[in-house]
């Protein structure tokens, strides 16, 4: 007998360096800029949010995992990263029980109801979101006005920009651009920073974690609709814009404001709710674009970015049927 | 290199230079395998204790689709034991004794030597195409066909080109002469770049010559001085292309006719010679201008050994020399073996046992330790879609691994599982470290078998 046996398998005989780990690691990688900004600019009360929601995913999936009798999957980071996304969409200083609960409904009704990672068909982040914006809208709807860290000042309520939109769409004006784009503006913890979500998502599609078609395709969805939006709805247009360069103003506005880029580079493309196919992908992103508008403009609802990723992942198995085509099949008659 | 080429496939590092080839001396013991191609098995032509002379015929056979073999050492034939292929199946082989003498038969020469590519043109191709099946000329890859099978025109029409509007028969007019390794590591052509330029221009005019081929395409991997083979490229009016190396698998057969003439060649059965293209190794061809410029037989074969051995290195190495002895010249390799694969990692078949003989089918190993030796995992398939990203071929393997995993067999063939070509891309790229190759080879078997009941 030979002790020096060999090992025969199928090929291929090497492998990326990639792994479930580290792909989500390099997903919070991603993430961490934005929520750096949330942190400078909410302070404390933003670090308890997300903090509690994570550490409330966490021990629910240990919980999950030992009612299931399978081993724990934290190592994966897969529910770190799920509970650090959920803490950057909550309101910074939300009631302690609100981040606790949504950890855990993100587990239990988002992941391991379905089967755990894979298994999930809509964003595990988002129905609990949807869960909680549903059953406690005012602690939802409160949050702070952001003042940089450090300050010690009190902290003062604040409505956000889309939620003075609503009511009057003159907000339009008095914006600056620049304040707005760098994040300092009242919104949830980790997606008010435009630059730092551009920054992680760029990163994530130079890595190819996630596809570039989804983020492309959110953002043109959003600018045309938006355009649209300028000039077709009354109320913008009896501010009078006229040139081309003001009606673009408010794409940027759009672009810039409530939860369009976190959904457009994180939430929509996160890995397994997301379609995989190259058309599929595409119009997957253009869907959550035009939701995102027009119910900014026309919906009852202040914004859409988050409806718009959990419709179109209802959408995923129709969109993964537009395959392309395959290369060398002989085609009958062609 | 076209553009979808870059957003497709994988990106493997970018392999180390290739010194020239280096000779083996002969070993004690050869053992040549009587089929060292797909094919028939051919039949012995000498006894245990016949004395063989170096390029007697040892065994031929009447079948087309078979290669004669020569002794490719001097001396006793010992015995007819079975040995293995690297595909793992047995097969008969003639053991010989090396009695140091390399002595060449007398009657080992297949006709006057041409030594230059005009003496080649006034040749005609039948009288070509009948000195390489006596030479035996197998294309270097496991299952390969021996190359005078390669070069023929089809036998019949074939029956999965009925319905496409292609031509059932087109003539060649294309030959695409390719130095490039389709997994890199393993060099065999890459290191005989610049070597033997005569006898490659002879070859390439040769197998223009059989082929019919108008047009002859000379494909280089970048980035390596290929100055001396562009002259003679130059001289003989022939064309160069530049093909990255670490664009996989854009090197291998389909995808190179694909970039280099624009012309698809249907998958699983078509082969380039449908669309009217022939397709060689570099390696090949110059084999063929050694048979044609000696008139002898070729005894030995470029044999590169990659991976975790001391001296990576490619060798000239008499044919039937244990795989064993090649690695041990290569300085060993390492304490704890875990694989000998044949052919590169990414699409190499891993061997069981060391002492497989180097054969015609063969162009190198890669080795590599236990520990490096890759683990898949049991984990659920994630959806994250990196594999539909980089299938060079634009299948969904995601859904075709699930599928198969859980016996959908013929839902995973309606799915086009079977243009699956096996690059292997899909389980380079996956997270959760799936077997995709293993499922989708397994599908295609089982969706085989249920169709021959």
């Amino acid at each position: 007998m030979n002790e020096n046996l060999l090992t025969v398998s199928t090929s291929p005989h090497i492998l990326g360096r990639m792994s479930v780990r580290s792909m989500y690691l390099e997903y919070i990688i991603a993430l961490a800029p934005a929520l750096l900004v949330g942190f400078y600019y909410f302070g404390f009360p933003a670090l308890i949010t997300v903090l509690l929601t994570v550490a409330s995913a966490a021990v629910s999936d240990f919980v999950a995992s030992k009612i299931q009798k399978k081993p724990t999957t934290l190592g994966s980071l897969h529910i770190l990263c799920m509970g650090l996304m959920l803490g950057m969409i909550l309101p910074p200083g939300a009631p302690w029980w609100l981040p606790v609960i949504g950890g855990a409904l993100t587990v239990f009704l988002g992941i391991s109801i379905f089967g755990g990672i894979g298994a999930y068909p809509m964003n595990p982040v988002l129905v609990a979101w949807v869960a909680l914006a549903i059953s406690w809208p005012e602690a939802m709807n409160s949050f702070l006005e952001p003042q940089a860290l450090g300050s010690g000042e009190e902290w003062n309520e604040a409505e956000t920009l889309l939620m003075q939109l609503k009511g009057d769409v003159s907000t339009l004006e008095m914006v600056e651009m620049g304040v707005l784009w760098l994040g300092k503006v009242p919104g949830y913890i980790g997606s008010t920073s435009t630059w730092a979500l551009l920054a992680g998502g760029v990163y994530l599609i130079i890595r190819r974690i996630i596809p570039w078609q989804i983020p492309i395709g959110a953002l043109l969805g959003a600018i045309v609709m938006a355009l649209i939006a300028t000039y077709t709805d009354p109320r913008i247009l009896e501010l009078g814009y006229e040139e081309f360069a003001a009606n673009m103003n408010v794409v940027w506005f759009h672009l810039g404001a409530g939860g369009l880029m976190i959904a457009a580079f994180f939430l929509g493309p996160e890995p397994v709710s997301s379609p995989v196919t190259p058309w599929g992908t595409f119009l997957f992103g253009v869907g959550i674009g035009l939701m995102t508008i027009i119910v900014r403009t026309w919906g009852g609802l202040v914004d859409g970015a988050f409806y718009g990723v959990l419709l179109m992942n209802a959408a995923n198995p129709l969109l993964d049927r537009i395959r392309p085509r395959v290369i060398g099949k002989v085609v009958s008659g062609a | 290199m076209k553009l979808a080429n870059l957003l497709k496939g994988i990106r493997l590092p970018r392999p180390p230079a290739a010194a020239p080839p280096v000779d083996l001396p002969a070993p004690e013991k050869v053992y040549l395998p009587l089929r060292q191609h797909r094919g028939a098995v051919a039949e012995a032509k000498v006894e245990p204790g016949e004395k063989v002379a170096l390029g007697q015929v040892v065994g031929a056979s009447e079948a087309f689709e078979s290669a004669t073999v020569q002794a490719t050492v001097s001396g006793v034939v010992e015995a007819i034991v079975d040995t293995v292929d690297p595909a793992g199946q047995k097969v008969p082989a003639v053991v010989i004794k090396n009695d140091g003498a390399d002595a060449w038969a007398e009657d080992s020469t297949l006709g006057e030597s041409l030594t230059d590519p005009a003496g080649v043109k006034g040749t005609r191709p039948s009288h070509l195409l009948r000195r390489l099946r006596e030479a035996g000329l197998v294309r270097a890859q496991v299952e390969g066909r021996p190359l005078h099978v390669d070069l023929s025109p089809p036998m019949a029409p074939q029956s999965y080109l009925y319905m496409t509007g292609i031509p059932v028969v087109r003539p060649v007019d294309t030959l695409i002469i390719s130095a490039v390794d389709a997994d890199p590591p393993v060099c065999p052509n890459r290191s005989c770049l610049g070597q033997s330029i005569e006898e490659l221009s002879v070859g390439v005019a040769a197998l223009a010559r059989i082929s019919g081929a108008k047009r002859v395409i000379l494909a280089l991997p970048s980035g390596s001085d290929t100055a001396s083979i562009a002259a003679m490229a130059g001289q003989y009016e022939w064309e160069v292309a530049s093909v990255s190396q670490t664009a996989y698998p854009f090197a291998t057969d389909n995808f190179l006719v694909q970039s280099l003439t624009g012309r698809e060649v249907s998958t699983p059965y078509g082969e380039p010679k449908d669309v009217g293209v022939a397709l060689q190794p570099m390696i090949s061809a110059m084999d063929v201008g050694k048979v044609l410029m000696s008139g002898r037989p070729v005894i030995d074969r470029i044999f590169s050994v990659a991976g975790e051995v001391k001296n990576p290195q490619t060798f000239r190495v008499r044919l039937g020399t244990p795989i064993s002895e090649v690695l041990a010249a290569a300085g060993g390799g390492p304490s704890r073996p875990g694989k000998i694969i044949v052919g590169g990692p990414m699409m190499g078949l891993a061997i069981f046992d060391p002492t497989t003989p180097v054969t015609r089918e063969t162009e190198g190993v890669f080795v590599q330790s236990a520990a490096k030796v890759v683990a898949y995992a049991d984990h659920p398939c994630i959806h994250c879609g990196r594999c539909v990203a980089a299938c060079p071929v634009n299948l969904i393997p995601s859904e075709l691994g699930k599928l198969c995993e859980f016996r959908m067999y013929e839902e995973a063939a309606d799915m086009d599982l079977m243009n699956c070509i096996e690059c292997g891309c899909c389980a380079y790229v996956c997270p959760a470290r799936r077997p995709m190759v293993h499922f989708l080879r397994h599908g295609k078997t089982e969706v085989l078998a249920g169709r021959m009941e």
